[in-house]
Order: structure tokens, then C-alpha cells, then sequence
């Protein structure tokens, strides 16, 4: 047995869930920590590679496990569907439309950054999607991992593993405080197509507004199914042209030639 | 050791932290918080032995288990009342923990990946993530009004 045999992995994972939940849920002025969070760093900081404390094949099987255990979170949202299915029927209009700020959004703010900062073509495969397995798939086997849009999608992959549920916890937690966005809108924010980031953000959202944690689950539940689902036709058919487009016609503002010569 | 059943193992493994988790976090007691769990995995299992059939695999398993657990919790289904007020018990955040868990635990690797890339791609990274949260929620909102939802 390939996962008991790694009993150290779960070992670790059991220490840090009791210590991440006795810590519970901190709150600290517009910003919002949870159990979620302080594992993720916990175990970020264990698997250092400085501290050797695990092998790099250990937290291959970590990551191997990350997949079917959040098939468990995926059975809790998928619960709070059911009961609340028409109530999703009734907002089936914001369901579908906000998908488009989905797989857009990542392009309409990010590309422009990218090409600021002088990132050549690697602009395209950072940021036409949030860098997902699926994304990955797609510009393989467009463009090869090895070329500028290869390099690009796989560094926002890496960072996006480093920091993005982390950075969407917070900046979730911030935007609900605020208070100007309705839960129900900041909920299916959070369905971005990805498990561990989705689980990050909506816990914010439960974490200022618990009266509503039912609704909020189901309609971040069903917004990530959407992008799930819609995610690698659209991201295929939709945000790469557009983020190759966007980026031919930004970098003809760029009066630099060396511009594409630049690496991630 | 084929890969359904290291699945199903792995399955029940981190189930039983999310039950512990549960305890610890939440003061749910042993009893409901290890019964809650049970649900969760079995309709997990049923989910992912769907997306084993033949013709049905073209589509993701995270799909197929959405589909099994939307349709056991609809009001119409037999005993979805019970199965839904189980569950409950087990609090959302509990399930989330070891999760991250996992992940934080196999950052390592990438953290090395990482040292390689160029700084650049830290704002670039937090703005297509900020991006696609933030543009969906701003449309959402407005549809939502416009639909009377909210």
C-alpha cells in the first residue's frame, strides 16, 4: 500500500490539523486568518527543502493525495447544492455571466502587468488562466512547454501553487469586510476552477457572513463547477486568442526591441 | 495495489483527520463528527466508482461526484433530509484543513521550481488571481440585482 506506507505524511498532516485548529480562526482588522491558512503554511514550512525533514517522493505523494481528499470538500459543497437548487435557478442568469469575468478577468488585469513588466510572449501563458492542470494541458500541446507560452503558463502555475489560496483568503476576507459586494456575488468569485483556492476564498466569505454559510457554499460550489467544466473550452477557444491579441496589440506600445528576449 | 483502491484508502485516511479536525476545532462530538464523515466518503466512493464506467470517464471525476452528492441532497430524494442533517455536522472549515494540508506539505518541491522564476511573476500571479475573483464577483453582483436575486 503505496499511501500507508507513507505514514509520515499523515503524521505531519494530523499534527498540523490539531494545531491549525486550535488556533483557530484569527481575526486581525480587515484581514481574516484560518485553520486552512495556517496549515498551508505549516506545512509549507515543513517541506522546506532546507529542513530535509521530507524526500521529494514524499511530497509527491502528499500531492497525490491533495486531489482525492478534496473529492471529500467537493461532496460537502455538492450537498448544499441540492437544497438550495432553487435558489440557484433563480440567479441562473449571474451563474452563467460571471464565468465571463472568470476566465477574462485573468487577462484584463494581468496582461497588462505582464507586459509591463516586460515579460515578453511568457505575458500570453502567465496569465490567460489561472494556470490549472487543464491550462498546462492546453498550451502543450499548442505551443510546447519549452517555448515562451509554455514557460509563462508554467510559472504562473508554480507561483499560483505558492501563493494563490493564501492570497485569495485575504484579499477574500478584505473584499467581504468592505461590505459592497453581496456574499452571494463575492461566493461565486471564489468558484475560480480551483479546489484548494476556492476552499481559501469561500471560507473568508463564511467567516464574515456564517448566517449565510449554507447559500454561500452552494452558489461557490456551483460557480466552480461552471468553471470546472467550462473552463478548458473557454480558456482554449476564447482567453487565449484574446490573450494573444490583447498582447501583440500592447507590445506595440513598447519601443524596446529587447523585450521578448527576456525570460521569466 | 491498483489505484481505485489506494484512492479509496486515501479517501478514507483524510476523512478521518477531517473527523479529528472536526473534534478539535469545532467541539462536535466523536460520534457524529466520525458518522458525518462516513456519509461524505461513501458518497464520494459512489461518485468516483461512476466516473470509473466506461463512456461516463469522458468527463472528470470531480464532476460525477458533484452530480451524486447534488442529486442525494435534493429535497426529493429519498432520505436526503437525514443524509444532509449528518453531514452538517461536520463543519465545512474541518473539511478544508487537512486539505491544505496536503498541499502545504508538497510545496516543497515547488519552492525549489520557484527560485528559478523571475520576481515578475509574483505581482503578475497575484493579479491573475485577484482577476478572475474580482471580475466575476463585480458582474455577479449586478446580474443578481438585475435578476432580484439579491
Amino acid at each position: 500500500m503505496d499511501i500507508l506506507r507513507n505514514w509520515k505524511i499523515h503524521l505531519l498532516v494530523l499534527i498540523i490539523v490539531v494545531m491549525s485548529e486550535n488556533l483557530g480562526i484569527i481575526k486581525y482588522g480587515l484581514i481574516i486568518l484560518l485553520p486552512l491558512l495556517h496549515a498551508l503554511v505549516l506545512g509549507g514550512i515543513i517541506s522546506f527543502p532546507k529542513f530535509k525533514i521530507l524526500s521529494t517522493k514524499q511530497m509527491e505523494v502528499a500531492a497525490g493525495i491533495l486531489p482525492i481528499a478534496m473529492m471529500l470538500l467537493i461532496v460537502k459543497i455538492g450537498l448544499d447544492i441540492g437544497p438550495n437548487l432553487s435558489l440557484l435557478f433563480h440567479s441562473k442568469g449571474a451563474l452563467l455571466l460571471q464565468e465571463i469575468g472568470h476566465f477574462f478577468g485573468t487577462v484584463i488585469l494581468g496582461l497588462p502587468i505582464a507586459v509591463f513588466l516586460r515579460m515578453g510572449r511568457e505575458s500570453i501563458g502567465a496569465t490567460y488562466s489561472v494556470a490549472r492542470e487543464p491550462n498546462i494541458a492546453i498550451i502543450a500541446e499548442k505551443y510546447g512547454l519549452d517555448s515562451p507560452e509554455g514557460r509563462g503558463v508554467m510559472a504562473t502555475y508554480i507561483c499560483g501553487t505558492l501563493v494563490g489560496a493564501v492570497w485569495l483568503s485575504i484579499l477574500t476576507g478584505v473584499v467581504a469586510k468592505l461590505g459592497i459586494l453581496h456574499p452571494y456575488a463575492l461566493a461565486m468569485g471564489s468558484g475560480v476552477g480551483s479546489g484548494s483556492m476556492m476552499a481559501a476564498s469561500v471560507g473568508s466569505i463564511i467567516a464574515a457572513y456564517p448566517d449565510m454559510e449554507q447559500q454561500i457554499r452552494a452558489y461557490a460550489g456551483a460557480a466552480n463547477l461552471m468553471s470546472t467544466i467550462l473552463g478548458i473550452y473557454v480558456s482554449l477557444f476564447f482567453s487565449l486568442p484574446l490573450a494573444t491579441k490583447l498582447y501583440n496589440f500592447l507590445s506595440k506600445f513598447q519601443s524596446d526591441k529587447e523585450t521578448a528576449k527576456e525570460k521569466v | 495495489m491498483n489505484k481505485l483502491q489506494n484512492m479509496t484508502v486515501a479517501m478514507i485516511l483524510s476523512g478521518l483527520l477531517m473527523a479529528v479536525g472536526n473534534v478539535i476545532g469545532y467541539q462536535v462530538d466523536w460520534y457524529s463528527s466520525l458518522l458525518g464523515v462516513l456519509v461524505i466518503i461513501v458518497i464520494g466512493l459512489i461518485g468516483m466508482a461512476i466516473s470509473q464506467v466506461p463512456g461516463l470517464n469522458k468527463l472528470p471525476m470531480v464532476f460525477w461526484i458533484s452530480i451524486v452528492a447534488i442529486i442525494i441532497s435534493l429535497p426529493s430524494f429519498p432520505g436526503s433530509a437525514w443524509v444532509i442533517q449528518i453531514t452538517k455536522k461536520v463543519q465545512f472549515l474541518a473539511v478544508t484543513t487537512p486539505i491544505l494540508a496536503y498541499a502545504g506539505l508538497s510545496l516543497g518541491k515547488d519552492i525549489e521550481l520557484f527560485k528559478k522564476l523571475s520576481w515578475k511573476i509574483v505581482p503578475v500571479t497575484l493579479a491573475v488571481m485577484t482577476g478572475t475573483f474580482l471580475f466575476a464577483a463585480i458582474i455577479a453582483q449586478f446580474v443578481l440585482k438585475w435578476e432580484g436575486a439579491i
